[in-house]
């Protein structure tokens, strides 16, 4: 077999010819139309003032296009070029793999680095701080990393009502985590009196006192853990978590508020709160104006 | 054998022994449940005299001969509900200044609603408190009344007693904070840092409710578990279960506050401590305790974990008036009101006090004319 013929049964000659072949058959097909029409009955008076269907334009022109493009794809010289150019695909593809692959395992570093934070606050525990420390940790982790995330920038048409759906949730986290800490604050007087009580029973067991009547236990009991609770409500740190855990509930209410009141109930037909706010202090500004002038026109009369 | 130092059997025995009285109880106790309980609240008749927005003026039916020259103006606080002043037959301040021939009017602040929001203390001092002196100073023909405050409603009497001296004959204090510095009750010392602008911006008004967790949390050993350990030793007793219930009615019966009615008293009162320095203003007029002239008769309680009595006090001492008197009761906040001891001590000293200052002092001219 002779070279030329080689080159003859190549992948370039082979996708030369389909080429070829597809034109012309789309060619015959276009030169049809018109026996078509025949064919079907559509007169030829249907051409409105002699002007070709839109479809038919359109068709006609979509195949201009395609037949110049397969006339310059079918060259030799082009051809050559995009079987060369396949060569370097599988670097290509390699390129991109390798790209995305590094981006991700930067992002899992990164995620482990986060991780192992959390690890090295584990690590301090005590037994006896568990819940508390476990509590500190989760809402440092939330500030300082998790919540990173909820501040990457929305984009799109959509990204107001993303962003404000992002914030109510981000303040419901944020309030979730203040709430437990505030629980946990008032678990501790419960949790404390009872060590308390089990300390007195073992003193007056020791000295054979111990009280008949089990309202004798209760009562020491609901003493002594209202003196916890006292010693707790006065402390700066209750006051601190207290005003921090209504301050995140005013925010996620806030937030909420935004996103379906503000928002969503803005798209239907009725009105916002916000609206109605407004409309109410005026209303209350008018009042007041009429009483005001109500009574200077007492005076004067 | 030597003897345990517990008494084992004894306690056994004990136990036994409550446990088969504690299984009687609960039978009694279901008994009680399930029939028909007395347990209305404010039954005292009343006719509805005055209505302003939200705001109703009760006029209570005298029970027999009126014995003041001058009506008694009873203003409750914003916090809760005025029913307190009713709570059952036998239980009820109203009740008993009516027995003692005090013409009774008693402002119900009624539910404030969202469009309530924007409402101050000017706008319930100067406004509807006023209208409703002017209206009982109308119907009576009368140039001045007798004005009572219970704790925040007291703090407003008390401003308008500043603000309209003339409308006022005599002034009575019950459980009335108007000196905020002090760090006995926990609520002095949790609102001095309180974000009031933040809570009043996101709710509007303050949901009542929130205001209940609250009051419950300065006391939860009592309030939410000891309280309901009674309840459950008393079950039994259908008189008991009956006045637990009105109570439970009564104290869980919160109207939302007015938003900025609250702002104005957290941010001027618990955390300035304006009142009590003759520094607050209200509706552009400076409140000047010493223009209160008229006698004054200021009740608290000595246990009350709301308003202590530090929280109390100072007022008498502060005030124009000469004729003033401090009256600290063996209670709490709301045992002044509602126990049986005081019961017999508070409506009948106030009766007292009122009867003696009704009358207008007489001139020295006058008085020689009748000799």
């Amino acid at each position: 077999m002779s070279d030329k013929e080689k080159d003859d049964i190549g992948p370039e000659a082979f996708f030369s010819d389909w080429i070829k072949t597809y034109m012309a058959f789309w060619e015959s097909m276009t030169a049809m139309w018109p026996a078509a029409n025949m064919a079907a009955g559509v007169p030829k008076e249907s051409k409105r003032d002699g002007k070709s269907s839109r479809f038919e334009k359109s068709w006609r022109s979509t195949q201009k296009t395609w037949k110049t493009w397969s006339q310059v794809i079918s060259e030799p010289e082009t051809m050559e070029a995009i079987f060369k150019g396949t060569g370097i695909l599988p670097e290509f593809f390699l390129t991109l793999a390798q790209t995305g692959l590094k981006s991700f395992v930067q992002i899992q570093k990164q995620w482990l680095e986060k991780a192992e934070k959390v690890q090295d606050s584990t690590k301090s525990y005590t037994f006896e701080n568990l819940d508390e420390d476990a509590i500190k940790v989760w809402i440092q982790l939330y500030e300082t990393e998790l919540r990173k995330i909820f501040n990457i920038p929305q984009l799109g048409l959509t990204r107001f009502y993303q962003e404000k759906m992002i914030r109510s949730v981000d303040k419901y986290n944020i309030f979730q985590s203040s709430l437990t800490e505030f629980l946990r604050l008032l678990s501790l007087p419960m949790e404390k009196s009872f060590q308390v009580m089990q300390e007195k029973l073992t003193e007056l067991a020791d000295k054979g006192n111990l009280p008949e009547d089990s309202k004798a236990y209760y009562q020491m009991w609901i003493k002594t853990l209202e003196g916890h609770y006292m010693t707790l409500f006065q402390s700066l740190e209750y006051t601190k978590i207290l005003n921090k855990t209504l301050h995140s509930m005013s925010e996620f209410s806030e937030a909420k508020k935004d996103l379906l009141q503000d928002t969503l109930l803005y798209m239907l037909p009725v009105p916002t709160q916000k609206e109605m706010d407004e409309l109410y202090k005026e209303i209350y500004l008018l009042k007041k104006r009429i009483k005001e002038l109500e009574i200077k026109l007492l005076k004067s009369n | 054998m030597a003897q345990s130092k517990i008494s084992v059997d004894l306690i056994l025995s004990k136990l036994a022994e409550e446990a088969e009285k504690a299984g009687e109880s609960v039978q009694k106790a279901s008994d009680v449940l399930l029939e028909p309980l007395e347990t209305e609240i404010a039954v005292t008749p009343y006719d509805i005299v005055y209505e302003e927005d939200r705001v109703k003026l009760k006029h209570y039916k005298p029970t027999g001969d009126t014995q003041l020259k001058r009506p008694l103006l009873v203003v409750y606080a914003l916090i809760n509900r005025e029913t307190m002043l009713d709570l059952q037959p036998g239980r009820s301040v109203v009740h008993n200044f009516l027995q003692e021939g005090i013409d009774v009017y008693m402002i119900d602040w009624g539910y404030p609603a969202r469009k309530d929001r924007y409402l101050t203390i000017d706008d319930h001092v100067n406004g509807y408190m006023d209208n409703v002196v002017n209206f009982i100073l109308d119907k009576h023909r009368l140039d001045k009344i007798h004005l009572m405050g219970i704790c925040m409603g007291g703090t407003f009497c008390v401003i308008y007693s500043a603000l309209h001296p003339e409308k006022i004959k005599n002034l009575v204090t019950t459980v009335t904070p108007t000196n905020f510095d002090t760090d006995q009750g926990l609520l002095h010392i949790w609102m001095k840092d309180m974000d009031v602008d933040r809570i009043v911006d996101t709710y509007g008004n303050i949901p009542g409710d929130i205001m209940n967790m609250g009051f419950l949390l300065l006391n939860p050993a009592r309030l939410m578990i000891d309280k309901y350990v009674g309840f459950m030793e008393n079950m039994a007793n259908k008189k008991f279960v009956e006045n637990f219930v009105r109570m439970e009615k009564w104290i869980f019966d919160s109207p939302d506050v007015p938003g900025e009615t609250f702002r104005q008293f957290i941010r001027d009162c618990y955390q300035k401590n304006l009142l009590i320095q003759n520094k607050m203003e209200v509706g552009g007029k400076r409140v000047d305790l010493k223009k209160i002239t008229m006698p004054l008769l200021n009740f608290y309680g000595k246990y009350d974990h709301l308003v202590p009595p530090e929280a109390c006090e100072l007022l008498t001492g502060k005030v124009g008036s000469k004729d003033t008197e401090d009256i600290c009761l063996d209670t709490g906040h709301i045992g002044i009101y509602v126990s049986s001891k005081c019961q017999k001590e508070f409506a009948p000293k106030i009766a007292r006090w009122l009867k003696e200052r009704d009358e207008d002092k007489k001139s020295s001219s006058e008085k020689k004319q009748q000799k």
